[in-house]
């Protein structure tokens, strides 16, 4: 694609620099300082609001992805791993850093139906053409995204009727279908039968063939291992531990493992260990103009 | 940036060639020209859910219908039978239901418009699409439902006594339609970004369209109940007054709208439009948050 770019350097089709995400959510914890508060609180009380607390769902996340790779992104419930599939699909915007891409990213995600009223072959439709594709090339897709999705004829009932595995595979295909060169998975595929497994891990080398990167949030190490050439193991919303997916996924589980034994300080210096090695990197921006200047171009793998 | 980079860490250099940002809104005329892109969406949307809205109802689409047939009738028997606020206004029947029938649109534009970023969250969050076709699909799906509407509208105009003559001057119907659809997109994006922002607002535009229907003059003239003229002036620049004042002109009374109500009403429509969509394109990333 980009002819002008020197032979021994990758192309990079998706990188994030430097990302944060704060919200500002409700907590029901009670507010230090209780009676001072009385106003406050008495306002609180008749609105229904709760106090806001500030919530940092990233704290600086830096990663370059490159075409060909399947990356997968481990860690806990709350690492902040769905907020960065989101950031990275453009679909929110973080609080700061940047995120930048070859193509549009196409985020599989595992909210509920789209649109619950519709029958599923409807949402089809309408997630291809909302995904830019035209409606004869929709028309085109149409059956090889029901075919995809094999949930038979329930695909013309509502999908509001749909248990959580159907939905989650109609999405995945509609998702595949836009052939995207960047596709974001968030943990979509731990909710199909085996049948619909092999299917779509076999769709998946498909689109990783096609020369376009793979990004799979899971926190069950063992599929990120099967799944992925490279994994990146987030906790409290930083990287941890950035490499190859077999060793990534091993040092989580060995973690993970001390975590459930009750080990919590053996498990703390081992994540303390494993930033200290990994050093994570941070990611630069280089205008083109630049392109000559003697920059240290940091190898991985 | 470069206090970023700790002394031991390794540092990336991405160079920008062929990357672009990720969620970062377009400028406007990029963004008209996205949105341009996703017309089969907008109107793939807003015609899947045309009917979907009344399919769990015996009658079904009868209700596109029947259901300002039955308002037109509240107010007929309260204004005209009860308070006889219909004295001196010719065909009263034809006045109220213009004034109930296209009221309506407008006010169904301005509640689905203001709910279609908040209810078409999980497409938000699932596809990258400009926003705007959200409010502007909902706009579409209530011309749609309002076609049937309108025919039955001018039927009802020339069957029911006293009737309507039916002059070359229908033919500037259309027109003023146009107008009334355009200010009514403006506004759905206003009020589609105000209710994404401060969910309370939605409370608001119910009570908001009542006051406006009350000083829109659907079902009683300002004629006959106003005499300053100063209010009158203001009275009659309401856009909505004018849509309908313009509608039943050209409809019922054979009259040729003045040039003055024409001004009016386009620059409320294109100052509504512009208004409305810069507003909405400047709040743009903001539309994925929870």
């Amino acid at each position: 694609m980009d002819g002008s770019r020197p032979f021994w350097e990758k192309d990079v089709t998706v990188a994030v620099a430097n990302v944060h995400m704060h919200y500002r959510v409700p907590s029901t914890r009670a507010a230090p300082g209780g009676r001072a508060a009385g106003v406050g609180r008495a306002v609180r009380k008749v609105v229904g609001s709760q106090p806001k607390v500030l919530v940092r769902a990233l704290a600086g996340v830096s990663l370059a992805a490159y075409r060909g790779e399947s990356i997968g992104i481990i860690g806990t419930n709350g690492s902040g791993k769905s907020t960065l599939l989101r950031v990275i699909a453009g679909l929110e915007r973080p609080s700061r850093g940047e995120v930048v891409a070859e193509t549009s990213p196409v985020l599989l995600g595992v909210n509920a139906a789209l649109v619950p009223d519709l029958s599923g072959e409807q949402n089809v439709r309408l997630g291809c053409l909302a995904m830019g594709l035209s409606p004869e090339r929709t028309e085109e897709v149409l059956p090889d995204v029901v075919d995809l999705a094999g949930i038979g004829d329930a695909v013309y009932l509502p999908m509001r009727t749909y248990s959580s595995g159907m939905g989650a595979r109609l999405r995945f295909a509609i998702a595949a279908a836009a052939n995207p060169r960047i596709l974001l998975i968030d943990e979509a595929l731990s909710t199909g039968d085996a049948a619909f497994k092999e299917r779509s891990e076999r769709r998946m080398d498909e689109l990783r063939a096609n020369a376009g990167t793979v990004f799979i949030v899971n926190h069950a190490a063992q599929v990120i291992e099967e799944m992925c050439t490279r994994a990146i193991w987030l906790d409290r919303g930083r990287v941890v531990l950035d490499g190859p997916a077999e060793e990534t996924a091993r040092r989580y589980r060995l973690w993970a493992w001390k975590v459930s034994k009750g080990e919590q300080d053996a498990a703390d210096t081992l994540l303390k260990e494993t930033i200290a090695e990994s050093s994570p990197s941070s990611v630069k921006f280089a205008a083109t103009a630049q392109r000559g200047s003697p920059v240290r171009h940091a190898r991985r793998h | 940036m470069s206090g970023d980079g700790l002394p031991w860490q390794q540092v990336e250099v991405v160079h920008l060639q062929g990357l672009h940002p990720v969620g970062r809104r377009p400028g406007l005329r990029e963004y008209v020209a996205q949105l341009w892109a996703r017309r089969h969406f907008v109107v793939a949307d807003s015609r899947a859910r045309v009917a979907s809205g009344t399919r769990q109802m015996i009658l079904g689409n009868a209700w596109l219908v029947l259901k300002p047939v039955l308002d037109g009738l509240v107010y007929f028997a309260i204004f005209g039978l009860i308070l006889k606020s219909g004295r001196g206004i010719d065909n009263f029947v034809g006045y109220l239901l213009i004034g109930v029938f296209m009221f309506q649109f407008t006010a169904r534009c301005l509640s689905v418009g203001a709910s279609s970023v908040s209810g078409g969250r999980t497409l938000i969050r699932s596809f990258l699409f400009p926003r705007a076709a959200l409010p502007v699909a909902a706009v579409l799906r209530e011309t749609l439902s309002m076609v049937p509407v309108v025919v039955s509208m001018l039927v009802l105009v020339v069957v029911v006594p006293p009737h309507a003559e039916v002059t070359w001057r229908w033919l500037l119907f259309p027109g003023v339609f146009t107008l009334q659809l355009v200010f009514n997109a403006g506004i759905a994006l206003l009020a589609a970004r105000l209710v994404a922002r401060v969910r309370d607002l939605s409370n608001l535009i119910g009570f908001f369209t009542r006051f406006w229907l009350y000083g829109s003059g659907v079902f009683f003239s300002f004629d006959s109940f106003v005499s300053d003229p100063t209010v009158l002036a203001v009275v009659k620049l309401n856009p909505m007054y004018v849509v309908l004042d313009m509608t039943r002109d050209v409809l019922l009374y054979g009259r040729t709208p003045e040039a003055g109500s024409w001004v009016v009403l386009a620059s409320w429509a294109l100052g509504a439009l512009l208004l409305g969509f810069v507003f909405f394109w400047r709040g743009e990333e903001t539309y994925g948050r929870e």
